[in-house]
């Protein structure tokens, strides 16, 4: 057990500091709102309009979400490469490549035939 | 923890999806119950690897590309149900009917079917086959 | 629990070599030239798509295609000569990669089937000009509704999908690894490899697209569905023998592998055996259309885009069927007790309920898909007999049936009215009297599917009856003569209808089709009546090739 105190005690720690940071910026700090700070936030671009009752979302919210995960996925590939490396060497470099390749010929695709155009 | 408790999971979430194919008629649900029977594939595949000690990992491999194979086939999935969806309003899998053994013509006088290309001559011409086959 | 079989929780450091000691992989990338020419040809023809100005993707698509395809076979060629299909076959790229007889044979006729299906897809002469443009069976662009505004700019921008050649490609490739695969997880990604391109191509046909994406969307859920059957078979085959190459698990299968506690212990379960045996094999059944797993193919035959359907009916069967002889052949000889009674029902349903309700068929392309049907029946009788000869004759009879597949679907293209291809049987009545060309070359195919002497198709017949009889299934070949001879009805009632009766006014017209579709005709007729005239040189060939390698 005495080994997960060190743990326990950083977890505090950083839950206390959280805490504290959070509860003095609202206590101390100004508050002058104006729209773009009450706004949803959508990773820093301009919020899109919701639909009304849960309606109908346009076509590139799908193209971009299924782009993203294709893409995302094939790099769960590099992580059992980069683990073996040493034992792989060459080979697995030259491999992992070519690989990496014909990922970037599907981006080339994309890209050239507009699908991370947003307009 | 012995082997049989993964397994048996394993199987319960096969079978819940093997329902769900079976007995849903929403597309995309059906394409969510084909993706618990995968996962249920990958649980089974990491209980089996860890059981058997397996030193090259067969299973573990076996579990991403699994992974990566179900991302791709969801997205052309998607793709395919979508753009059904966008033609004919429902994704629903009993309503998909036009293909079947009814010994009748597939496309007569069905809405359905788009002229084969906006070239006014060939639809004009589409439709009145139609309209002779319909008279028929 | 005894002490000896861990728990899987406990840390495995004991037991497990440290990573470093892994061998160091080899790929022999000569001897897997022939895939690796089809992939790099697929990928090629993507960066084509990407860089190239539209007008000019289509020629070099082609060039691409065709080019890559007859390299390909270039390299199966040399491979045989070589000696790798008898002398010298081997297990490549660690153990996943079979390079032996039965696996080249099939890639070679996967890829002439591919060659010639290719030439059926850049067709551009039978639709009607679009605004001036020639137009091929593919979707001005795929994702339009069709009679949409969107359409209709597409159109007139003379959009075409070029992508169809590189997904072609895709699907060759996934579909020449299929039959050499020699571990589950190399059967499991080629099987979708080849799957996936083959949904998609599914979807775009230009005219009747609704139908076409009906046959999509049901060829997708139903595939899905298969393979994730087939997975769990996977998985479960690999708790059972701790390992996923083909020959290590005929080697716990028949007990002299080398056994760990914790091995020993899942292998004690032969329900796990037996189960993921079942899986996979119904998963293959699938694809191979063996009733009661065939619902699917007479409407995605009948929806997906004609060339597409020639294709997918010849080349999809030449590699599943690879795939369930390689599996049934080297990894599950050793209970065949097993599993031989079960192939028999499957073997005698097919032939029989494929062969009934296509007689009751109105639609020419349902009629192939259920005599397709029927002909993956007579092929099954062939693997069951579990013999070299069985697999020599289910060699031969699958070059013979998927030519013939190919030429049929080709000509069907042909045959056509004012709403694009005229299926209808009622609209083909009396067409030899009109284009006797036309209509005597189709009588052919029907001939060889039927099985009438001179054809490729008696010659592959006989071989596959005679392999059974001899591998001591009589009876079986007594209900596939009889289902023979009940399919051979509906040909000669689609040969009569032809020739012997008027007809129809305002029926179909056969358009002419350019040097390409006429080629892939050709192509059928000739390989129909070669395989039928001469089969000796081909049967000798196929059973040259009919070891497999361990």
């Amino acid at each position: 057990m005495n080994t997960y105190v060190p743990i326990l005690v950083l977890g505090a720690l950083a839950a206390g500091f959280a805490i504290f940071s959070v509860d003095m910026a609202r206590r101390t700090g100004p508050k002058r709102y104006n729209r773009a700070k009450l706004d949803a936030y959508e990773c820093g671009i301009e919020p899109t309009p919701q639909p009304a009752g849960g309606g109908r979302f346009p076509i590139k919210y799908y193209l971009t979400a299924m782009l993203f995960i294709v893409f995302d996925i094939e790099i769960v590939f590099l992580y059992p490469w980069a683990v073996s490396f040493d034992a792989l060497g060459l080979f697995g470099l030259v491999e992992m490549l070519l690989f990496v390749l014909t990922v970037f010929v599907a981006y080339a695709y994309v890209w050239r035939r507009g699908g991370l155009e947003w307009d | 923890m012995h082997l049989a408790y993964p397994a048996v999971l394993a199987v319960l979430l096969f079978c819940v999806g093997l329902y769900g194919v079976l007995a849903r008629r929403n597309a995309i649900l059906v394409l969510m119950s084909v993706e618990l029977m995968l996962n249920a594939v990958n649980l089974n595949l990491v209980a089996f690897d860890v059981w058997l000690r397996d030193t090259l990992h067969a299973g573990q491999a076996l579990t991403l590309f699994t992974i990566t194979v179900a991302a791709a086939e969801i997205g052309i999935g998607l793709a395919i149900v979508l753009l059904v969806y966008r033609n004919r309003g429902t994704s629903d899998v009993d309503k998909l009917t036009d293909l079947a053994d009814t010994g009748t013509l597939p496309d007569s006088g069905s809405a359905s079917i788009a002229p084969a290309t906006d070239n006014p001559a060939d639809t004009a011409a589409e439709q009145a086959l139609r309209a002779r086959e319909q008279t028929a | 629990m005894t002490g000896t079989i861990h728990s899987l929780w406990t840390t495995a450091a004991d037991s497990a070599t440290p990573l470093d000691k892994i061998p160091t992989p080899k790929i022999e990338y000569a001897q897997l030239s022939p895939v690796l020419i089809v992939f790099g040809a697929a990928v090629l023809g993507i960066l084509v798509e990407a860089l190239l100005p539209r007008r000019s993707r289509y020629i070099a698509q082609l060039g691409v295609s065709v080019t890559g395809l007859a390299a390909a076979f270039a390299a199966i060629v040399a491979l045989a000569a070589d000696g790798y299909a008898s002398a010298k076959s081997h297990i490549a790229a660690m153990g996943a990669v079979a390079v032996d007889g039965p696996a080249l044979f099939l890639q070679g006729t996967i890829v002439l089937v591919a060659l010639v299906a290719a030439f059926t897809f850049a067709e551009r002469r039978l639709d009607p000009l679009a605004h001036g443009r020639r137009v091929d069976s593919f979707a001005a662009q795929g994702s339009t509704v069709p009679g949409s505004e969107q359409e209709k700019r597409a159109v007139r921008a003379g959009f075409t999908t070029t992508e169809v050649f590189p997904l072609l490609l895709f699907a060759v490739g996934g579909m020449m690894i299929f039959p050499a695969a020699n571990d589950l997880l190399t059967l499991f990604v080629s099987l979708e490899v080849f799957s996936l391109p083959l949904y998609l191509l599914c979807a775009l046909a230009r005219r009747h697209r609704l139908l076409s994406q009906e046959a999509a969307v049901k060829y997708f859920l139903l595939g899905a569905f298969s393979s994730a059957i087939l997975l769990f078979g996977v998985a479960l085959l690999y708790g059972y023998a701790g390992t996923i190459s083909y020959g290590g698990i005929a080697d716990v299968i028949s007990g002299t592998a080398k056994m760990t506690p914790a091995l020993a212990n899942t292998t004690a379960n032969d329900s796990l055996l037996l189960i993921g045996g079942a899986m996979v094999v119904v998963g293959l059944l699938f694809k191979v259309a063996a009733v009661p797993f065939h619902m699917w193919t007479p409407d995605v035959y009948q929806g997906a885009p004609t060339p597409v359907t020639g294709f997918m009916a010849a080349a999809t069967k030449v590699a599943a069927f690879g795939a369930l002889l390689r599996l049934l052949y080297v990894v599950l000889p050793g209970i065949r007790w097993d599993w031989r009674p079960v192939m028999w029902g499957v073997a005698i349903a097919t032939m029989v309920i494929g062969a009934i309700i296509a007689v009751t068929q109105t639609d020419v392309k349902r009629l192939l898909a259920y005599s397709s049907i029927a002909h993956a029946g007579f092929i099954l009788a062939g693997v069951i007999a579990l013999s070299p000869d069985g697999v020599s004759s289910v060699l031969f009879y699958l070059a013979a049936y998927s030519f013939v597949t190919l030429g049929a679907f080709a000509v069907v293209t042909l045959v056509r009215d004012a709403g694009g291809e005229a299926t209808h049987l009622s609209r083909w009545a009396g067409l030899g009297r009109r284009s006797p060309l036309v209509a005597a070359v189709f009588a052919v195919f029907l001939l060889a599917f039927a099985g009438i002497p001179l054809t490729s198709g008696f010659a592959g017949k006989f071989a596959v009856f005679k392999a059974a009889a001899q591998g001591g299934a009589v009876p079986l070949v007594i209900i596939g003569v009889i289902s023979s001879a009940i399919a051979a009805f509906f040909y000669i009632r689609v040969i009569v209808l032809m020739f012997f009766s008027e007809p129809q006014p305002g029926g179909p017209s056969v358009a002419v089709p350019s040097a390409l579709t006429s080629t892939a005709i050709a192509a059928g007729v000739a390989v129909t009546l070669a395989l039928g005239v001469a089969p000796q040189y081909f049967l000798d060939l196929a059973g040259k090739a009919s070891v497999f390698v361990r």
